[in-house]
């Protein structure tokens, strides 16, 4: 691997796509998220889910699979008042872990997202393009997390094998 | 190595313990590390390396640098490729390189017989020759004779190329003496800053020149503050690295040769600057003047070049000539490196003393010029305008000036402006955030490049929002530059080939006869005459080119201008701008969760829309592929068939405002369905041209599920996005894009109600409690599923979406339940089929974006009622206009057997006219047995019952135009 880093994907998200105002969003969830994050393009997180404020009045919801019917449950999205969009869509997004000291240079490969600790921090998640297509960019700790349309993964696969061998 | 010895026994920047070998036109030789090509073969005694473009005359090493002209060559095996300049190929070990334009070889080349006819070819002469009676006929010759080398058989075999972005506060182009200032200075400022240069070691110019800094040799310092800058957290060094473009939004793309990675051998870097600083430093001019292209006539600059970086001697005898003090420095360290200076002969009247100081004993000729070279394939002297005698000599330097690097300036679309102190142009206005430094902003001795260098970096770090502190200029010193132009000597032979090109042999003398015959533009000159054009894009000669025109129009050579730099400022490789796109990610492709299956199965893939690989169709041993279609066709009419569907786009819509949004964007109405119902839709574009077809169907209050095409999904997100975000933003409507939350597998057929109750479901799939065009969600196969009943193969169909991650689950068990049925997989060319006969609608067949619902015999679906829908207006005005349309129609070839190839032209009466439509599609109907086609054929409806005629290239193909349904055409079957 002619960089230093660790590319895996990793087990299925449960993924809910909110849409709507924080108020109406957290009114209806009540505790199930974690607070709305302040800043856009950034993330919150609690008891492992996390919310990522990916535009306006757009979040991502991602928790571990496991909690997928619990949060199903929780949020209810069929009954939810029509102010508000609550969808399922934890089988839409395939996710890649990509760490090591030189995980920058893979987002950099695949994306004009410019990741410099002082543009993109820790608490950095955002939309972009990679390797053409839209894309998930959410920073973790040691690097990133990289999520793009399920249909587009093995063309990922494809992509990091290529650039990492 | 003995003193006559091309190689000087010291100096230079070469390592003499790495001995590299390497071969040129099948003999071998040796260098060292650090050469280049160009110094290597100049070292070893080689001076004729190729042919010229057009009159084949013998080419030789005219420069150091990216700027040269004439010295190409092929270069083979790993390092395949063509017309490189041999002073930018490294040597390296076991390099192979061949010579070009020349056959059997430069020394003896079959195509100099050429020269013979050369008054016969002036510039132009092809477009004034070979007009009649067709170019055609000559231009595969003429392009094989004018060729220079080919492009490589085959792609590297070892080794990839990849592309990355970057961005960065400060982009510093070049690491000459004003570039490296501008990094330090900003880098210290706290800003991040990425410094490129072209060459394989810092300096720039430093190198080639024995100038000091900080009374030390000036390319130590260079090497001192590179290695500084390359250990600051902020910044990043990349040497033999080119900034070749300038784009919009400073966004600027470099090509960096030999990436310090394993396995990389080219990368483009694409960086959004914040600021740029242009250092690229100046080219040297070449002089005019008859026989001014043979070997042994070199830049100045690159002798120096070549004696003090590569420690090669050009020559043994040297004539200068000048119209600038800089080639007196270049005349200095010739003679200091052994070389005898026969002349300098200087076009200027008065000569300095500070420039006669430097060649203390040197006759200097004042007021002279060149007027002839001698020589075969290597100069062998020349001849002056002073005395008749010819000077023997073997290397005759030339230096016409200096022209800033002007490039990146100029494509960041800065103007330019003439400045006749330095005969040249120099950067004027700047549009982007970008600082030219240094020589490339006509600051050109090397006190005023680093003074250049430290404030344009401290611009560039306050633009960029820091605050910087520069320390103080280093110390150095350089005689200050003057020049007067000179065009080309004042009387010329008839017939004299006084090059102003030496890539395209362009004359002074082409220059002339261009403007003779009208073309009086600098850009149509360069055109007409190819003056400029190349792989070297005139780096050398343009300014020269501009001169003569200037002079021979009597105009000020401002006021002529120059013509538009364009990227690539050198030739960048094919492979570094593909980068890892290449092999399997040429193209992207997309997968359904069934693609392993097909592939299991024999499927035969490829992409089928939106870039989605999908099966074609199933074959089994023995069949022909009409076989296969035909009998996956046969299974959904007369038994049961199951497809993979999952590709559709699905839209999941959400808010108070989502009736009245479905009711602007399709022409029907939707807001009138109730829970669980669906209707199929068209939406127009703003221009009143059918945009999509699909369903859409309602789920609950303020709740819709919609199904567009395939290939548009996209298109219709983005329409949709547009439209609540930017035309009706007091609307709430929310839109999430559920394509790939949901997958399905379709079953269709008369018997798909058995499959359906074979595979166990808690849902009433009786036409009663779940009719066509409704949906219903509940258990199928053990698995939560949300049925709908839609069709687009014109039987009864049960399309069940699931989860992607179930979907494999799904499929298993639908085959294992039809298996009694005798059902089949189907792909996509039996869906094909199937649609056709029909008659349903196919983006990118009947629907090519010219047509609307009525030409498609589809008014029915364009709401009286509604005040406005998205394309209404447009269509209207359209169609108020009267006038024919092309309306759809179904074809029946007179011979049944008769197929027609998709997009073959309708002509009346079959005849080389314009066409008066096109068949859209044609199919074996397995209803029919036999050809049927649809197409779009000017005022079609009225026709049917008439005949009409495709034209083919080879034949005539008459058929009947019927109704563009040829099953079931009140759809009894599909609502079963």
């Amino acid at each position: 691997m002619i960089y230093e880093v660790r590319i895996g994907r990793l087990p299925m998200s449960a993924l809910f796509s909110l849409q709507g105002a924080s108020e109406a969003i957290g009114s209806w969830a009540e505790s199930v998220l974690p607070a709305f994050p302040t800043m856009p393009n950034t993330v919150t997180e609690m008891d492992a889910r996390q919310l990522l404020w990916l535009g306006a009045e757009t979040w991502l919801l991602r928790a571990p699979i496991e909690q997928e019917e619990t949060l199903l449950a929780d949020l209810r999205p069929t009954e939810a008042s029509e102010d508000i969009s609550i969808v399922c869509v934890s089988d839409a997004l395939v996710f890649w872990r990509i760490e090591g000291d030189e995980a920058d240079q893979i987002i950099a490969i695949g994306s004009p997202l410019d990741v410099h600790p002082r543009v993109f921090p820790d608490t950095a998640a955002t939309w972009t393009e990679c390797f053409g297509q839209r894309a998930l960019v959410q920073r973790v700790r040691g690097g990133f997390d990289l999520a793009v349309d399920r249909s587009y993964a093995p063309m990922f696969d494809d992509y990091l094998a290529r650039i990492t061998a | 190595m003995t003193d006559n010895s091309p190689r000087l026994p010291q100096g230079g920047r070469i390592d003499r313990s790495r001995v590299l070998r390497f071969t040129f036109n099948d003999r071998a030789y040796q260098g060292f590390e650090g050469d280049t090509l160009a110094s290597a073969l100049l070292a070893n005694g080689v001076h004729l390396i190729g042919r010229s473009f057009k009159y084949h005359r013998p080419r030789g090493v005219f420069s150091a640098g990216v700027e040269e002209p004439g010295a190409l060559v092929e270069l083979e095996g790993d390092d395949a490729s063509g017309n490189r300049p041999v002073t930018t190929v490294r040597l390296t070990d076991g390099l192979v390189a061949r010579s070009v334009n020349c056959w059997p070889s430069p020394k003896f080349d079959l195509g100099a017989a050429t020269q013979l006819v050369a008054r016969m070819l002036p510039a132009g002469f092809y477009y004034k020759t070979f007009m009649w009676p067709d170019w055609r006929i000559f231009e595969p010759a003429i392009r094989r004779a004018a060729g220079m080398a080919g492009a490589p058989a085959k792609p590297p075999e070892t080794g990839r190329f990849e592309t990355r972005n970057a961005h960065t506060d400060v982009l510093v182009a070049g690491a000459g003496p004003a570039g490296l200032m501008a990094a330090y200075v900003a880098a210290k400022a706290g800003a991040r800053v990425l410094l490129a240069d072209d060459r394989a070691e810092p300096g720039g110019s430093l190198l080639d020149r024995r100038l000091t800094v900080n009374g030390g040799p000036a390319g130590d310092w260079a090497a001192t503050l590179w290695a500084d800058l390359a250990e600051m957290s902020e910044v990043t060094v990349l040497r033999d690295t080119t900034v070749w473009a300038y784009r919009e939004h400073n966004l600027l793309i470099l090509n960096q040769r030999n990436p310090d990675r394993p396995g990389l051998i080219e990368r483009t870097w694409r960086v959004r600057a914040k600021q740029t600083v242009l250092a690229t430093g100046a080219t040297e001019r070449m002089m005019v003047f008859p026989g001014n292209d043979r070997p042994g006539v070199m830049l100045a600059s690159g002798v120096q070049a070549y004696l003090n970086r590569y420690a090669v001697r050009p020559g043994k005898r040297a004539v200068i000539l000048t119209n600038n003090d800089s080639a007196y420095q270049a005349a200095a360290d010739m003679g200091a490196a052994g070389i005898e200076l026969a002349a300098i002969i200087d076009t200027r009247e008065a000569v300095s003393d500070a420039c006669r100081e430097q060649v203390p004993g040197v006759e200097i000729w004042a007021g002279a010029h060149v007027v002839d070279t001698l020589g075969r394939q290597r100069l062998t002297g020349v001849v002056t305008s002073q005395i008749t005698t010819p000077i023997p000599c073997d290397l005759l330097a030339v230096s016409g000036g200096w022209s800033p690097n002007v490039h990146l300036h100029s494509q960041a679309r800065g103007t330019l402006r003439w400045d006749p102190d330095s005969v040249a142009f120099v950067p004027e206005a700047t549009v982007q955030p970008s600082h030219s430094a240094g020589a490339a902003n006509g600051q050109l001795t090397l006190p005023e490049a680093l003074a250049s260098g430290a404030a344009q970096g401290v611009a560039a770090a306050e633009a960029a929002g820091f605050t910087p502190n520069p320390p103080p200029l280093p110390a150095a010193e350089e005689a200050p530059y003057t020049v007067e132009p000179f065009w080309a000597p004042p009387k010329m032979k008839p017939g004299a080939k006084a090059f102003v090109d030496l890539q395209n042999d362009v004359t002074a003398a082409d220059i002339a006869l261009a403007l003779r015959e009208g073309y009086d533009s600098v850009e149509h000159v360069k055109r007409y005459t190819t003056g400029g054009m190349g792989l070297d894009q005139g780096k050398t000669g343009n300014v020269n080119i501009i001169g003569l025109v200037a002079h021979a129009q009597g105009r000020a050579v401002g006021d002529v201008g120059t013509t538009t730099f364009r990227s690539p400022y050198t030739p960048v490789s094919f492979g570094s701008l593909a980068g890892q796109r290449e092999g399997s990610v040429v193209l992207p492709y997309r997968h359904t969760p069934l693609t392993d299956w097909n592939h299991a199965q024999g499927a035969f893939m490829y992409e089928a829309g939106a870039r989605w690989r999908r099966p074609g169709y199933f074959p089994r041993d023995g069949e022909t592929f009409q076989e296969t279609v035909n009998r996956e066709a046969l299974a959904v009419r007369e038994g049961v068939g199951v497809y993979d569907g999952s590709p559709l786009g699905t839209f999941e819509l959400k808010g108070r405002d989502t009736d009245r949004f479905l009711d602007l964007i399709y022409t029907n109405t939707f807001s009138t369905l109730k829970d669980g119902a669906g209707r199929y839709g068209i939406m127009l574009s703003e221009d009143g041209l059918i945009l999509d077809d699909g369903v859409s169907f309602r789920l609950g209050q303020s709740r819709w599920l919609m199904s567009t095409s395939t290939g548009h999904a996209d298109a219709v997100h983005h329409h949709m996005e547009r439209l609540r975000r930017y035309d009706r933003p007091d609307w709430h409507v929310q839109v999430t894009n559920v394509t790939s939350q949901w997958a399905n597998a379709t079953v269709c057929g008369p018997k798909a109600r058995d499959v359906m109750q074979a595979l166990g479901t808690d849902l009433d799939l009786s036409r009663e409690a779940l009719p066509f065009m409704h949906l219903a969600e509940g258990m199928v196969a053990g698995l939560l599923a949300r049925v709908i009943r839609v069709s687009f193969t014109g039987e009864i169909s049960f399309e069940i979406n699931v989860r992607p991650r179930d979907l494999p689950t799904l499929w298993e068990r639908i085959l294992e339940a039809g298996a009694p049925f005798g059902i089949q997989p189907v792909g996509s060319e039996a869906n094909h089929v199937l649609r056709v006969e029909k008659g349903f609608l196919s983006l990118g067949h009947e629907v090519d974006g010219t047509v609307d619902p009525f030409d498609l015999g589809m008014g029915w679906i364009v709401s009286k009622k509604k005040p406005d829908f998205i394309g209404k207006r447009a269509m209207e005005i359209r169609r108020s206009a009267g006038g024919p349309r092309w309306e759809l129609v179904g074809l029946l070839p007179e011979d049944v057997q008769d197929s027609i190839p998709e997009g073959a032209p309708l002509t009346p009466d079959g005849a080389k006219v314009p066409s008066e439509g096109f068949v859209s599609a044609c199919v074996f109907s397995v209803v029919h047995n036999r050809w049927v086609a649809l197409g779009l054929l000017q005022d079609g409806r009225a026709r049917i019952g008439h005949g009409a005629h495709v034209r083919l290239r080879d034949r005539v193909i008459g058929v009947q135009v019927v109704a563009p349904c040829f099953h079931d055409p009140d759809g009894e079957r599909l609502r079963g």
